[in-house]
């Protein structure tokens, strides 16, 4: 391998010149970052400037230089000019990081100056530690696409993938394809006119899914055991007869679906015992058995004459037992319901929902409410008390708009309910109680995971992520939910849904072929190693990998499987022996840093904080405020990093040991509302971080003197503040006496 | 209770809101009410009204038919159309109001004291007469609905105002002789009869 | 000039909003070739513009700050702003389109630092503040802009305030001669995400929204949260900047309503519930929020949010379309006028300031599209095999939330793709 050779660029452009003294920053990053050239720049990003460093870059082993170092302006910005290929580029941040954040007065010079003087040093520190990411020789190109379930969305999502040029299988546990589509008369509008119930299609969809050649079918079977990682996925396909075939997969689409709430234990709706009282699901059976002639009552066959439509049954409710979410689409089903009797019964035929807050939502939504209405469906907004069951069933509820008690009487009653979703065992479920039932749940995947067997669960069962902006992560990198077990959802939804999770599923195949990582760091070579000799076994990375990425082999040792990897750091921070790393990103290369800074001794009465400050959050809440003016303590030091999660518990020891006075952690929410994007980072370093304060008892040191906060990309105000208020307590508590 | 509505209750049960559809002008529209409660809140005598429309519509559907029809409510609209140009939905309300008024007299349920209702009658009573409304008339039976001594008063009362219409030539003494009508009295009464006939065989015939 | 590269294996999308980056980033990473086309100075569209997401209540640009840095690491994707398709031509696989590129006078060149703002006295309504605030008319259009480049306002060219900002920019981005260009680009598909506009609150007369300083959009209210926004993130009503501890909120303006929308626009119940807890947190147990309804549309999984937000006892909820508002003039707040149709009570309540929770008018002109394509009578783009290689994304498909047109984008982007893989494949 060529040594390394640093290339400094010093860029002098947006005041950084009338700042600071450029020539000692040159000085700086030859002298103290051993870079082995220092150049200047009226304005490094122009294109003559990028010209430069790039000429500087050719001649491969013969380059003036194999690692930049940019002292210009914060990473976020100019992003695109300051692109090099696989060249390890640092970014020392003198504008937002310096120069906006302090101010333009001839007492503050030298400690600007010091400031800027020590990002230069961190940022050669940095850059020394890089190495080129490369992708590993894990990394295969296998487009064959996984779909389990062979419903409505596992159809779409074969039949969207294979138009895109990807094979696909299709594992389904039951008999035939459809699911339970199948199993409805018709399906809400899902185009224009939103005004009547339209052909579910799904026999189009069985019959395109049979004929297509690049679509393979395994039906009455199931995964017994899926391996491997993206672009290198081994699945068992067991049938029920026992036989079993392993064929490989780049990526999988879980479509399992959903199944309806039992409303058996709900007495006040009398559906146990009354074959009048029905569930929507079993509604559509009866439409369907009526074959396009009046649908007749289970009970007796009579010819029904009136129905009613009980919303919300074990939905939105706070009951234990009952479901407190909805199902989003209770009441559209409810008016496509009572239209099948306008059109199959008459138009006499009375159909009365008893609704709570009608939930029609957007355009068709809307319209199909009209058409309901038009068609003379009766609508009211009632409080239901109970179903007497009889001959003629009666119902009892409020009016909330008469406000009155009262009832109606009806052939038939209609219950609402609502849905729940088709997902394998949480792998992260809480221990069950001594005494408590645990329900036992086929495992969908049988993941042959270290972290457990299936797509962890959110909320409620679903497999969906937290992420409003990126709906399909899941914690398992390569395998993406979709359909109801997702979230509840209608057909329409899950006809786009499928088709998302089959983008999503064809471009982790893409880019495990090529190496890369997943979101949120598509194109991110690198990937985590660890140096044998010096892991203990523990497991805390394998047991705190947020992606369940890392398996174990049959001593103890991590399996780290690098495209499950999303190169969040987390096991990095996890390791207790400092053992794992990213060529690009180590103990290393933020312990370099830090090292690197130059610590004044007590007497110069010049502390230093270090900030280690997430990228995403609180990294650009500092660029804002420095965008703002805000003033920023000359003493911090900051350095973003991955996650949270990432960091290791030996950059705060040896900043404490390095004679820093105070550390400031910066992460986001880690409440149910957690914002990390590498899910419970920010969580997982405050309970390491729980443990600092023994740690600096032991030193003789001040608990105050690190503390971490949560900190959103809004905080402006509120970060730049946490910095300075750290500068207040180390002028209370005093200089650390670690100094040397 | 009439004898149409004997027959009405009977033919249509328990359903109050084919009913309405059936027989009240623009009753069809009553299903499309989302109960949003615009027209109630936009109208401008909405204080005075037992039941606002949008409470009406929920009572039709309800099946409260006598509640309804004996409401004086829909008799207090005074066609400002307010609610009409904001219902979301376009509800006709300003019409299906006065259907209803006009479904609930022929039933024989408008409220009896009701002073529009009594009004209208009287209106309705000049106005066949000659085919045109005697306004004087109009105005003196008007005084005089609710009983002798309140008729002088309420005269009285109106007397400057009446004075004042005389002078300016707005109102005729001479009218009170009998006044003018449509040239084609008989035919207009004609016309009247066969629009009767009609009517009834709409309603009787609704569901024969 | 702006020079582009774009074959028939290019995908072309028209909006850069969170659905048009969305579904241009995930077809930029699954390797295809990308040209987003924005209208605005920068891409992030409405969610630049929200304080909060609901149900989480975590800040959009947490979300846009990654979206931004993955197409800034993105060789794959060009992004065009300021920039609009005028016309299409051709066919799935093989499509032409006509852009018009807007001067922002402000080349590459530009480094971010400020200069020029500083250096230009005019001051222009901030459009990303909707109008409550002004900024100089040379301007960042927000902290977190991308590109990170300012623009000259169109208003101070040919005056001093243009030279001003010329002289003030040491790195020659300031190009005053800058002209509209209108170019032609090759696409073998269309992703179309141009989203929507909050619908116009002077169309509901009633609510007085011309007229009174305190009756105010659930967009603006948004802004007003922000800590980067027109009061730094106080909730102080526009009249007399009094803190506004009383708020109502007023739900279907323009939704669900013949005269205005036709549709349901999904998100409004959302909002304002989520609005309500802006309230509550500035406030504590002084704030008052009153949720005026027809039906509280908290769809599937929202229901927790919905219930979380009942359970406060600081906010109410009245079933009712509010009839009018008129303004006190003795203290300026806006008196509600309606009926509260649950059981028939009549209202006349005063509060301090009034958020119409205004719909979602779709983006998309039904008489000037660039291609003949189905829209339906909302204005929505509706799925349909005529539509060819044109796919529409997000809440120019109907009215959706950020999760829904996200979850859409990127089911679009896979229609988009499977177009393009079958020119590649017919290319050889």
């Amino acid at each position: 391998m060529a040594d390394i050779k640093i290339g400094a660029y010093i860029c002098k452009g947006c005041g950084l010149q009338d700042r600071l003294d450029i020539s000692q920053l040159e000085m700086t990053a030859t002298r103290d970052g051993k870079a082995v050239f220092a150049k200047t720049h009226d304005m490094l990003c122009s294109q003559e400037g990028v010209d430069m460093i790039k000429a500087d870059l050719q001649g491969g082993d013969d380059a003036a230089a194999n690692r930049v170092m940019i002292a210009a302006c914060s990473r976020r910005a100019k992003v695109e000019a300051f692109a090099f290929g696989n060249t390890p580029t640092i970014r020392a941040n003198l504008r937002e990081g310096v120069i906006w954040v302090r101010p333009d007065e001839d007492e503050h010079k030298e400690t600007t100056q010091e400031m800027a003087d020590d990002y230069i040093r961190m940022g050669c520190a940095e850059a020394k530690a890089q190495e080129p990411a490369e992708a590993s020789a894990e990394q295969q190109l296998d487009k064959h696409i996984l779909v389990v379930g062979g419903g409505y969305t596992g159809l779409t999502a074969a039949i969207e993938a294979e138009a895109a040029g990807y094979p696909v299988t299709i594992v389904e546990k039951a008999a035939q394809l459809g699911g339970m589509t199948a199993q409805l008369y018709k399906k809400i509008p899902s185009c224009s006119p939103y005004a009547d119930p339209q052909d579910t299609g799904i026999d189009a969809m069985i019959k395109s899914v049979e004929d297509n050649a690049n679509i393979t079918v395994h039906l009455n079977s199931t995964l017994t055991r899926t391996s491997g990682a993206p672009g290198r996925f081994a699945a068992d396909i067991s049938t029920e007869s026992g036989s079993t075939t392993t064929e490989n997969f780049g990526a999988i689409v879980q479509a399992s679906g959903q199944k309806l709430y039992d409303p058996s234990g709900l007495s006040q709706y009398a559906y146990s015992g009354n074959a009048d009282v029905i569930t929507n699901l079993e509604m559509e059976a009866l439409a369907k058995a009526a074959d396009g002639g009046p649908i007749k009552r289970p009970s007796d066959g009579k010819e029904v004459k009136s129905v009613a439509f009980v919303q919300n049954v074990g939905q939105c409710s706070d009951e234990e037992d009952q479901l407190s979410y909805h199902s989003g689409w209770g009441d559209v089903v409810a008016i496509k319901q009572a239209m099948y009797f306008k059109d199959l019964n008459g138009s006499d035929c009375d159909t009365t929902i008893m609704f709570d807050n009608l939930r029609t939502p957007g355009a068709g939504g809307e319209d199909f409410y009209r058409s309901g209405q038009r068609k003379g469906i009766t609508f009211t907004k009632a409080d239901i008390t109970e179903v007497i069951a009889g001959n003629e069933l009666e119902v009892k509820f409020k009016d909330q708009i008469l406000d009155n008690d009262t009832s109606m009487q009806c052939d038939l009653v209609v219950l609402d309910v609502g849905t729940l979703p088709n997902s394998g065992p949480d792998p992260y479920a809480p221990a069950a109680e001594e005494d408590e039932v645990v329900v036992n749940v086929d495992s969908i995947l049988n993941l042959d995971y270290r972290q457990g067997t299936d797509l962890p669960h959110l909320k409620h069962g679903f497999t969906d992520s937290h992420f409003i902006c990126f709906p399909y992560e899941t914690r398992r990198t390569g395998i993406y939910a979709a359909g109801p077990v997702r979230r509840p959802m209608d057909l329409a939804q899950a006809r786009d849904d499928a088709a998302g999770a089959a983008m999503k599923a064809i471009q982790e195949a893409e880019n495990a072929g090529k190496g890369m990582a997943a979101h949120p760091r598509v194109g991110d070579l690198s990937f985590p190693s660890f140096r044998k000799e010096g892991c203990t076994q523990c497991k805390r990375c394998t047991v705190e990998c947020p992606f369940g990425a890392i398996n174990e082999d049959e001593e103890g040792y991590p399996v780290y499987n690098e495209s499950r990897c999303r190169r969040c750091g987390t096991c990095m921070g996890a390791c207790p022996v400092r053992v794992i790393s990213f060529k690009n990103y180590s103990v290393e290369t933020v312990g370099q840093q830090i090292k690197n800074v130059d610590v004044p001794d007590e007497f110069d009465e010049k502390p230093r904080i270090l900030v280690l400050a997430c990228e995403n959050d609180a990294y650009p809440a500092l660029d804002m405020a420095a965008m703002n003016g805000t003033e920023i303590t000359p003493w911090a030091r900051v350095i973003p990093v991955r996650c949270l999660g990432s960091i290791s518990l030996s950059w705060v020891t040896d900043s404490m040991n390095n004679g820093y006075d105070g550390v400031v952690l910066m992460g986001c929410r880690r409440d149910d509302d957690y914002q990390c994007h590498f899910v419970k980072g920010s969580a997982m370093a405050a309970e390491r971080m729980s443990k600092v304060g023994d740690t600096l008892s032991t030193l003789n040191l001040e608990p105050e003197r690190v503390v971490i906060h949560e900190v959103a990309i809004t905080d402006i105000q509120r970060a730049p503040q946490l910095i300075n208020d750290m500068a207040e307590t180390v002028d209370k508590i005093g200089m650390s006496p670690f100094k040397f | 209770m009439t004898e149409l509505n004997a027959a009405m209750v009977e033919r249509y049960r328990s359903n109050f809101l084919k009913e309405v559809e059936a027989n009240v002008e623009e009753g069809e529209w009553v299903k499309m009410c989302m109960q949003c409660g615009v027209c109630a809140g936009s109208c401008p005598l909405g204080n005075a009204w037992e039941h606002t429309p949008q409470k009406i519509f929920m009572m039709v559907r309800a099946g409260e038919r006598e509640a309804v029809l004996n409401s004086d409510a829909m008799w207090m609209c005074t066609s400002c159309y307010n609610c009409i140009a904001r219902c979301p939905r376009g509800l006709p309300i300003t019409h299906i109001m006065h259907g209803l008024a006009h479904y609930a007299k022929r039933m024989g349920l408008a409220p009896k004291e009701q002073p529009t209702a009594k009004f209208a009658q009287l209106f309705w009573d000049n106005l066949v007469k000659k085919g045109r409304v005697n306004e004087l008339k109009l105005g003196i039976s008007l005084y005089f609905m609710n009983g002798f001594s309140e008729g002088i008063k309420t005269s009285l009362k109106m007397k400057d105002i009446g004075l004042g219409m005389l002078k300016t030539k707005r109102m005729s003494p001479m009218e009170m002789l009998g006044g003018h009508g449509v040239k084609d009295s008989a035919g207009f009464q004609k016309m009247l009869k066969k629009a009767q006939e009609l009517e009834d065989k709409r309603i009787s015939g609704s569901t024969d | 000039m702006t020079e582009i590269v774009a074959t028939n294996e290019t995908i072309l999308v028209v909006g850069g909003g969170i659905s048009g980056m969305t579904a241009a980033l995930e077809a930029a990473e699954t390797g295809k070739q990308v040209i987003l086309v924005e209208k605005r100075a920068y891409v992030g569209g409405r969610i630049s513009q929200l304080y909060k997401y609901f149900p989480k209540l975590c800040f959009p640009t947490c979300g846009l700050e990654i979206n931004q840095r993955r197409s800034k690491m993105n060789p794959n994707l060009t992004i065009l702003t300021m920039a609009e398709v005028t016309d299409i031509s051709g066919e799935a696989g093989a499509y032409t389109a006509s852009i018009k590129i807007s001067p922002r006078y402000v080349n590459e060149n530009c480094t971010g630092c400020g200069d020029c703002a500083k250096a230009v006295e005019l001051e222009v309504s901030d459009d990303f503040n909707y109008g409550m605030n002004t900024h100089k008319a040379a301007y960042l259009p927000h902290k977190m802009a991308h590109p990170q480049r300012y623009v000259l306002d169109p208003a101070i060219i040919g005056t001093d305030d243009a030279e001003k900002a010329k002289a003030a920019c040491k790195y020659n981005a300031v190009d005053l001669d800058m002209q509209e260009e209108n170019i032609e680009l090759k696409a073998g598909a269309v992703v179309w995400a141009t989203g929507w506009q909050p619908y116009d609150a002077n169309k509901i007369q009633p609510y007085g929204y011309d007229r009174m300083a305190n009756v105010i959009t659930n967009v603006e209210f948004e802004r007003m949260m922000d800590p980067t926004g027109p009061t730094g993130g106080k909730l102080l009503r526009p009249s007399d900047g009094k803190e506004a501890k009383d708020v109502a909120f007023i739900q279907c303006a323009g939704s669900r309503d013949k005269n205005h929308l036709l549709h349901c626009s999904r998100i409004c119940c959302m909002a304002s519930l989520k609005q309500s807890t802006y309230v509550t947190e500035a406030w504590g147990d002084d704030a008052s929020s009153t949720i005026y309804y027809i039906d509280i549309r908290a769809i599937d999984r929202f229901e927790d949010f919905y219930k979380k937000v009942q359970a406060d006892e600081n906010v109410k909820f009245i079933k009712s379309k509010v009839a009018s508002i008129v303004e006190n003039k003795e203290n300026g707040n806006p008196t509600l006028h309606g009926v509260d149709t649950e059981g028939y009570h009549r209202y006349a309540t005063e509060h301090e300031l009034v958020v119409l929770a205004v719909g979602m008018q779709p983006s998309v002109d039904k008489d000037a599209f660039p291609i003949d394509i189905t829209i339906n009578e909302e204005g929505f783009i509706e799925p349909s095999s005529e539509n060819g290689g044109v796919f529409a994304a997000g809440s120019a498909s109907d009215a959706l939330d950020v999760n829904r047109a996200v979850q859409h984008a990127t089911g679009a982007a896979l229609r988009a793709v499977q177009v393009v893989n079958r020119v590649a494949r017919a290319e050889g």
